[in-house]
């Protein structure tokens, strides 16, 4: 089954000599199991947006002092947040791991006079890359380093 | 109606027509040309090619040598002259097509590569992997894209040439999309509409090939030429006659029987030590005869050989012929890595065609041809693989010159007149429209003429056969003025372009069986069973049909000899 | 052989208001593709349905279709993969002229925007082709030949358009097969006219719209790629711009 798609779809720059029907396109198209994948990329940033609320909201709570502090992070304890942040990190970690993988794809076939890596060294960068910094950044924020 | 001017308008967007509206476009920014196309030029049959196009590249060739191969490949039916113009541009324009961007496979040094190819002594057939063909025609598409004077006129259908005092002044065409005609005026036509092969039942040729040009053409009385003489590709699939290109045998494929031999070495075919290199004509007709022999395979889709590329090798089949094997793969269900590839003869080229000269110039004023449509001769009575496609590039190029020179020098017709035989034209297709009160359904009057000419105008033609395609095709004649049309719409009418063609195409059909009756000797891609030698003395010219109420009008024209004389054909 | 129900997209404009569907029921060979089916009954059974269709080899082009709500080409589609039911309707995302014709020039034009020729510098400023050049044809090694090969097999047949979301919400999107052209010239080691296709690329929503679905690399019958493309022309597109800004003018390609 067909719905419309945008009426200016594909449209030539001066109006065709017959009277046209509009687009079309397939009213399940977000059905197809390969661009289930790419709606929940796009979806994610629902969660993020979410997310930035909770920062607002922590951000408030720091500005008006410490018992406020307090009450934020004890109500961070409740399990909906517990949930909330972890399938925010699943977001993050999805995000990630299908942009890497199309990744490699996106390298022109030469660099300047030098070829891009093959797959595999890409992806094994970008995990080395990624992995590292946030290794680093949460030793820094547990205080082991620095 | 619309009436639109140009300096010169092109029938036909594919290699011949592009390289000629590119050339007007270049030598003459100030004018104006026309290039009108009942498809979009991308979608032209010359897309389907895929072996090669063939000029000198290497130290060791040289035009003597290319000119010799084509003469003799033409069976000494070509025109000398016109053949050393051809040999002598082709490695320009070649060189001009790669300028332009396109993909030629190349060699160690960067050099574009040439392959082996039938009939040419050396190797001179520069290639894109196998779709040259695809490759050629999106590389001049696009290329003509840089030039805003040229003016396309995308599925417009022409149905009649505009002639106002014997010279050629414009064309009238129908706005397939709108249903309605256009006159399109212009002050030299160039007719590059391909050749007819769908008059036959088993052919490489798409749909769109049914020799609109040349009906055009011959209603407007000119004479075509050597329409007798057809080419018979030997590598076509059983069934759907998809091209398997020459380029498989020029890479070092083998051509088996059922038992498994190579005939062409096993027996004496006239290819010598060529084998399946050997010219177009003498291994159609091998295969026919292994068939005949018993010593064919047979099929659900009629008897065949087999093309064996077994022993290539995987690797050499992907680089050099990757296409090969994917219409292998989905159209037989076949993977010529493993298996050999059933193939036969089927209906590839036309050599015959409108009579021009060296200039592309019909005996017309105003008007030329170039390309398939065109019979200048180079290719006499039997093509040579991948001369074609050059022949498009440099024809097309000399007709575009020649014809912008005439429109410089021509004045401008009466527009009236001229736009009232275009309005007289739309009303004679207007009535043709949703015909209902007709007796004759298309799809069974295409059926019966192909049947017609697979029986008359085949590998081998015998004389009671071809009589019978004679008068069959006059009949045919008389019938499909009487077709049936139900679509009375006027949007997009395709029905309606389906009888426009077939009508073109039963013309087109009835000169071919008239002229091969006529001929009576076996030369080149005409075989005929009873005549089974060349007769230079009684039929060394070119057979010239003209259109006459009664049937085709029979003429001659000499061969433009020359320093190559006629020998007996043995490779 | 067996029967098979037809649903074919029927649109006249001077007699539908919109498009309606109707159905053939027709016995099917088994090695038919659903072209065959199409011109079968166009042939026997209805004259009035009109299609594009040309060389039945699947390097023209122009047969494309939706089945069964897929962007197909319909000559190389084999019909008993199908079921009992077959739903052919005009390529999604293109405004329809006549049951299952679509409108190409709007996709014409987006196509002639990209300057898919080769440009030297030279004649940039002319625009004039390099008629004569002095040595005949470019050197090319076989390596930089595969640099661009892939994206040149582009046949034009839109089937990545109409599986493209992003072609069917916004307008300004040049679109796969236009994209991926204009980067086969940017990586053809004879052109010279990246810049100037950058610069272009980089108009208001052309390039950058897209997301990165990857639909058109999956019903590519040519195994193009466009996805690729375009994202090879997003990167090449940025680093242009950041080079624009550090050396102005001053940047060769």
């Amino acid at each position: 089954m067909a719905g419309p798609a945008h009426p200016e779809a594909m449209a030539p720059p001066t109006p065709g000599r017959t009277r046209v029907a509009p687009p079309q396109m397939p009213v399940t198209w977000w059905s197809a199991k390969r661009i289930r994948t790419y709606l929940l990329f796009d979806a994610t940033g629902v969660i993020y947006f979410l997310v930035a609320f909770v920062a607002i909201r922590l951000v408030d709570a720091l500005g008006a002092g410490p018992e406020a502090w307090n009450a934020a992070m004890e109500s961070l304890r409740n399990p909906v947040y517990i949930v909330f942040h972890l399938l925010s990190l699943a977001c993050v970690i999805f995000v990630a791991v299908r942009f890497f993988r199309l990744f490699p794809k996106s390298q022109p076939p030469m660099i300047g006079p030098l070829k891009p890596p093959p797959g595999p060294v890409i992806h094994a960068m970008l995990y080395v890359v990624w992995l590292g910094i946030t290794a680093l950044m949460t030793a820094i924020l547990a205080g082991v380093i620095l | 109606m619309d009436v639109s001017r140009h300096d010169i308008v092109i029938v036909g967007g594919g290699a011949a027509g592009l390289r000629a509206a590119i050339e007007a476009a270049e030598k003459n920014p100030s004018a104006s040309i026309a290039l009108v196309s009942k498809v979009y030029p991308m979608r032209s049959h010359t897309v389907s090619a895929e072996g090669g196009a063939a000029a000198i590249a290497r130290e060791d060739d040289n035009v003597e040598l290319h000119g010799y191969d084509t003469v003799k490949g033409s069976d000494f039916l070509a025109d000398q002259d016109c053949i050393q113009y051809f040999v002598e541009q082709a490695p320009k324009e070649l060189a001009l097509l790669e300028n332009w961007g396109c993909p030629f496979s190349r060699n160690e040094d960067g050099t574009v590569a040439t392959r082996a190819f039938g009939g040419m002594t050396t190797k001179r057939t520069w290639y894109a992997t196998d779709k040259i063909g695809f490759h050629m025609l999106h590389a001049l598409f696009q290329h003509s894209m840089r030039f805003k004077n040229i003016v396309r006129y995308d599925e417009f259908f022409v149905s009649k040439l505009l002639i106002e005092d014997g010279s050629c002044r414009g064309v009238a065409a129908l706005d397939i999309r709108t249903g309605e005609y256009s006159t399109i005026l212009g002050r030299a036509v160039i007719l590059t509409t391909g050749g007819g092969g769908k008059i036959f039942p088993f052919t490489t040729n798409g749909t769109i090939k049914t020799g609109d040009g040349m009906a055009l053409a011959y209603r407007a009385g000119v004479p075509l030429k050597d329409m007798e003489f057809v080419q018979y590709h030997p590598t076509g699939l059983p069934g759907t006659g998809i091209l398997i290109t020459e380029a498989t045998r020029g890479e070092g494929g083998y051509l088996r029987n059922s038992k498994g031999e190579r005939f062409l070495v096993e027996y004496d075919y006239g290819v010598g030590k060529k084998a399946e290199l050997g010219p177009r004509d003498m291994i159609s007709r091998a295969i026919v005869q292994e068939i005949e022999a018993g010593r064919g395979f047979s099929g659900a889709y009629g008897d065949y050989v087999h093309l064996d590329l077994t022993h290539l090798g995987e690797d050499k089949i992907n680089t050099r012929l990757p296409f090969v094997r994917e219409l292998a793969k989905v159209y037989i269900g076949v993977d010529p890595v493993t298996t050999p590839i059933p193939v036969r003869p089927v209906v590839h080229y036309m050599m015959g065609g409108v009579d021009t000269n060296i200039h592309g110039a019909t005996e017309m004023p105003g008007l030329y041809a170039a390309g398939e449509t065109a019979c200048v001769s180079i290719n006499g009575a039997n093509r040579l693989g991948s001369n074609s496609l050059t022949e498009c590039l440099v024809f097309g190029a000399a007709a575009a010159n020649h014809a912008i020179d005439f429109a410089k020098g021509s004045s401008e017709g009466n527009e009236a007149s001229l736009r009232a035989q275009a309005e007289e034209e739309a009303g004679r297709v207007e009535n043709l429209r949703g015909r209902k009160k007709g007796g004759e359904r298309i799809s069974e009057i295409r059926r019966e003429l192909n049947s017609i000419m697979e029986n008359a105008c085949g590998v081998y033609r015998e004389q009671s056969t071809l009589q019978a395609g004679v008068g069959a095709t006059a009949q045919l004649r008389g019938r499909v003025a009487d077709l049936r049309l139900e679509d009375e719409s006027k949007v997009f009418n395709t029905e309606l372009i389906t009888a426009l063609e077939l009508t073109n195409m039963v013309e087109v059909a009835e000169v071919l069986a008239v002229s091969a009756a006529h001929r009576k000797e076996s030369r080149g891609a005409h075989t005929c069973k009873d005549y089974t030698t060349r007769n230079d003395q009684d039929y060394l010219y070119h057979t010239m049909a003209r259109h006459d109420p009664a049937g085709p009008r029979l003429g001659k024209k000499d061969v433009v000899l020359g320093k190559w004389v006629p020998e007996e054909r043995k490779y | 052989m067996a029967d098979k129900t037809i649903i074919i997209t029927r649109f006249d404009p001077d007699q539908d208001e919109k498009p309606r569907k109707q159905e053939y029921r027709i016995p099917c060979e088994d090695h038919w593709k659903v072209l065959d089916a199409v011109n079968f009954i166009k042939d026997e059974v209805d004259p009035t349905v009109s299609h594009r269709w040309s060389c039945r080899m699947a390097v023209c082009g122009s047969c494309g279709m939706m089945v069964n709500g897929e962007p197909k080409l319909t000559c190389k589609t084999t019909l008993s993969d199908y079921g009992d039911r077959v739903d052919i309707e005009p390529l999604a995302n293109f405004p329809i002229i006549r049951d299952l014709v679509v409108e190409l020039d709007g996709f014409m034009h987006k196509f002639e925007s990209v300057k898919p020729w080769i440009i030297r510098a030279k004649e940039r400023a002319e625009d004039k082709a390099s008629r004569h050049p002095e040595k005949g044809t470019f050197i090319q090694s076989a390596e930089e030949l595969g640099n661009y090969k892939q994206f040149s097999m582009c046949i034009n047949c839109m089937l990545c358009y109409s599986a493209c979301p992003v072609v069917a919400n916004e307008p300004d999107f040049l679109g796969p097969a236009a994209i991926a052209l204009g980067h086969r010239y940017n990586l053809d080691s004879r052109d010279e006219g990246t810049e100037e296709r950058h610069d272009i690329f980089r108009g208001e929503g052309t390039v950058f719209s897209c997301s990165y679905a990857n639909e058109c690399s999956e019903v590519c019958p040519k195994n193009v790629d466009p996805a690729a493309a375009i994202n090879q022309a997003k990167f090449g597109a940025v680093i242009d711009w950041a080079k624009g800004l550090v050396l102005p003018r001053g940047g060769t390609n």
